[in-house]
């Protein structure tokens, strides 16, 4: 008996002793941490204190007497601004350096509060009476539920017409406009980031060894496929595991795909759930991608691990040495998962292919809609600076943004890669955001994903799946 | 006589010790998994399973055969005089001892493997030192420069946590004490009524009860505060931990206060002096159960608290670690190694008290 205690008494002293270690360990670097802010800060500073409030803003013409002037010239000095998104983690780090050189030089204190769980509690804070000032929706048709009920303050009612369209193109401020109550249009938010989905990635130094070119067209693309297949490699790496999400890069391939084979109002009737998935233009477009998919010869792993394989490893393969794989469709944002320390001439993307000549080479998009709910002037402020490529500076600068707005100077840009995308979004022939994140979340984060990896991963065959898709709507 | 009655009790302990073990390792063997992931290389994690750390026989190249290059794969292949399919070569095909699989099938080379003992003894501290840390990130500043902004580790929202934790245990159970008591043995009118609503409110789901509160606490300031988490985790905890302590004050002995009564001890004296020390062991179990559960807390945390810096805790710090888009996922093995230090420390400690409870209850019979 006695034994017993005793062991149990050094077992405790140990966990004690181990866990006193791991505290000093945290603490030390706690103060490091510090020590390293502190330090950045300090650089920060004299740059600061260059920037006056009236040369921050030079992208955009600043209507005379707006807020966005009254707070650069310090009227809403020490004011607080609250916000809540779901970017965390690096995305957060930069867009805090972003909104930086604003905070110092207006003094509003600009508080962005980050979670993963974005999606699921904004509901909870703007029904619970505590909704932020400004949040930041990644995915529209989650917003078009505020605005139906009225909780979102129209942004045209402070900022004039000819203003936003000076800083968007028209196809984004349309993007924007969302019925309200009583079925009245109104300005939801400000685009403030955006991706560009339509992009193919290679590995440039393999690519340009083995002597591969750039296909233009969708025949082109797969008469690569096939040479690359010939020469004992598989084309493609294509992941769609991303847990509770699992499926949604497949609904971007459709998604591309749709507008390449059928006419944009199409795709736009498709989004809105007045064509249905069980229509022979939308199969049409699902067997295209499976043409890729399911053989065996053309996807690294084959058609079985595509559903196994995380959307972020999908990439990898394209950077090893011999490369295991050669093409990768996906968006802008995915330069965050290539190898560490990769040199940018070491890859680059080329557009979608075209299918069909006639719609051209569409730009699939998606972006990041900063919604106000709080009307109060310094709040306008905030929105107004959201409209300017300035509050993305850091982001572009560090990469993996491209800015929606005008007027985002060629030299901003990290590399020339990304300088393209934005380009490609410029010129593009037709740009549609990505219909997934627009239709209701039944479907567009419900039975399109699960449909989709039903269908790859073969356990539903393709009217099965197209149908399991579909039903989403009636919920 | 006596070999009769020891018999039976020793084939029952048999019987617990085995149902004991396989629990233990059904748990153990998961938990073993994670603390080996969270050594490894990410890259590792993502080619072979933990368990190949553990010596085992394994293929390894001995000879690599160059094939010709224009071979064409979609015809048998001719590999040392005989033909194989493509398909076995991307899966390996025994021959005889050996084994034969693609190792470039792009420059033709085939690679030749012997089964020999091997393990993967690739390990690094590179998880742990990131998530007590931080982590770094390089960004582009306005003006061209590049900065590495080291993020802030685990330090911070440790001590939130705690500054969270400790109140939310130590309220609620002095006052379900308070209550347990009343109820297990003061004559008061509606006793049973009020009980009954207690036990009632045990089967409410918190989940309902979120954002009624929230828009009392817009109301009252008391969003994103710590006194309003306490006061959270304090209510939703109470029904179970008054019913807890009730159970176990009402099997104390009535002599006991009626004597201490007549010595002329009031309701409070022979509550500090009587009724918690006699109740230490269900204190200590009770003190184990929310400590835990407001730990390991992420909703109540998520809706109340939010995560500004200032205040966000371990399990959502925790949460955020993987990145908006899941990338540092490896992260998390060894982060859930950190945040399990605390509770385990704080169940061995108060353990003692536990068993001893148990013990005590035995030995009297």
């Amino acid at each position: 008996m006695k034994r017993k205690w005793k062991k149990n008494g050094s077992m405790t002293l140990m966990m004690v002793l181990l866990f006193s270690v791991v505290m000093s360990a945290c603490s030390g670097n706690s103060g490091t941490t510090n020590s390293s802010q502190t330090g950045t800060e300090g650089t920060g500073t004299p740059a600061a204190t260059t920037t006056s409030g009236a040369d921050l803003i030079k992208t955009a013409k600043v209507p005379a007497g707006s807020e966005l002037e009254k707070a650069l010239n310090g009227e809403y000095k020490g004011k607080k601004v609250t916000m809540y998104g779901p970017f965390v983690d690096a995305d957060e780090q930069k867009f805090n350096a972003s909104i930086k050189a604003f905070e110092e030089a207006t003094g509003i204190d600009i508080a962005y509060e980050g979670s993963k769980e974005f999606e699921a509690t904004v509901n909870v804070r703007v029904n619970g009476g505590n909704a932020p000032d400004i949040a930041d929706f990644p995915q529209p048709g989650l917003l078009e539920g505020f605005v139906k009920s009225g909780k979102v303050i129209d942004v045209a009612s402070f900022m004039p017409a000819d203003y936003l369209k000076q800083q968007y193109k028209e196809s984004w401020l349309d993007m924007a406009q969302m019925a309200g109550p009583e079925n009245k249009d109104i300005t939801a938010g400000v685009w403030a980031r955006s991706s560009v989905k339509s992009l193919v990635w290679y590995n440039k130094k393999a690519f340009d060894e083995a002597g591969y070119t750039v296909p233009k067209t969708w025949d082109e693309m797969m008469k690569l496929t096939e040479q690359i297949a010939a020469d004992g490699d598989p084309a493609w790496s294509v992941g769609i595991e991303s847990g509770a999400a699992t499926g949604w890069p497949a609904t971007d391939w459709l998604e591309d795909i749709m507008l390449r084979t059928t006419t944009p109002e199409n795709y736009d009737k498709w989004v809105k759930g007045e064509l249905p998935f069980t229509d022979p233009i939308v199969k049409n477009a699902v067997t295209k991608m499976s043409d890729i998919w399911f053989n065996k010869d053309y996807v690294y792993g084959g058609r079985s691990s595509i559903v196994t394989t995380n959307f972020g490893d999908a990439v990898k393969p394209l950077f090893t040495d011999p490369p295991k794989a050669w093409l990768h469709r996906q968006a802008g944002f995915i330069v965050s998962f290539f190898p560490e320390g990769l040199p940018a001439d070491q890859y680059d993307w080329f557009p979608f292919p075209s299918i069909d000549a006639k719609y051209g080479t569409p730009a699939l998009i998606s972006g990041d809609i900063y919604a106000m709910f709080n009307d109060r002037p310094e709040v306008r402020a905030v929105m107004e600076f959201f409209t300017t490529a300035e509050s993305l500076q850091s982001w572009i600068k560090s990469g993996g943004v491209t800015p929606p707005m005008n007027g985002t100077p060629d030299d901003w840009f990290a590399n020339d890669q990304e300088r393209r995308m934005s380009e490609f979004v410029q010129t593009a022939d037709t740009i549609r955001f990505d219909g997934s994140d627009l239709m209701p979340g039944s479907v567009g984060a419900g039975t399109f994903w699960k449909g989709m990896t039903d269908y790859v991963s073969g356990t539903a065959n393709l009217d099965e799946a197209m149908q399991e898709i579909q039903s989403g709507w009636k919920k | 006589m006596r070999k009769k009655v020891k018999a039976p009790r020793r084939k029952g302990h048999w019987l617990v010790n085995l149902i004991l073990g396989i629990i233990c390792v059904v748990w153990f063997i998961p938990t073993l998994g994670l603390l080996i992931s969270s050594v490894r290389p990410a890259a590792d994690i993502l080619q072979t399973g933990w368990w190949t750390v553990i010596p085992h026989r394994q293929w390894e190249t001995v000879s690599q055969i160059k094939l010709d290059r224009d071979t064409d794969l979609r015809k048998p292949i001719e590999v040392n005089g005989q033909s194989f399919p493509d398909d076995q070569l991307k899966a390996g095909v025994e021959v005889g001892d050996q084994r034969l699989i693609w190792e470039n099938r792009r420059a033709r080379t085939v690679d030749v493997q012997e089964k020999k003992w091997g393990s993967s003894t690739n390990f690094t501290l590179q998880n742990y030192e990131t998530v007590l840390g931080g982590k770094e990130y390089k960004i582009t500043q306005p003006d061209g420069t590049v900065q590495t902004e080291q993020g802030s580790g685990m330090g911070r929202s440790f001590w939130n946590t705690i500054a969270v934790v400790v109140p939310s245990t130590v309220i609620p159970i002095f006052i379900a004490s308070f209550a347990a008591y009343a109820f297990a043995w003061l004559k008061f009118k509606g006793r049973k009524a009020f009980f009954i609503v207690v036990i009632a409110l045990l089967v409410v789901p918190l989940q309902v009860a979120l954002i009624p509160i929230l828009r009392d606490y817009t109301a009252l300031g008391l969003n994103g505060t710590y006194f309003g988490i306490w006061m959270a985790h304090t209510a939703f905890g109470l029904p179970l931990i008054t019913y807890f302590m009730y159970n176990s004050i009402s099997q104390l002995p009535k002599d006991l206060f009626e004597s201490a009564f007549m010595d002329g001890a009031s309701n409070f004296t022979i509550f500090s002096k009587l009724i918690l020390p006699l109740s230490v062991p269900a204190l200590a179990s009770i003190c184990i159960f929310q400590f835990l559960w407001v730990w390991n807390d992420y909703l109540v945390s998520l809706i109340f608290l939010g995560s500004q810096p200032e205040v966000q805790v371990l399990s959502m710090s925790i949460a955020n670690l993987v990145g908006s888009r899941g990338s540092d996922w490896h992260l998390l093995t060894a982060a859930a190694f950190v945040s399990m230090l605390t509770p385990l420390a704080v169940f061995f400690a108060l353990q003692k008290y536990f068993v001893r409870g148990l013990l005590g209850g035995s030995v009297k019979g």
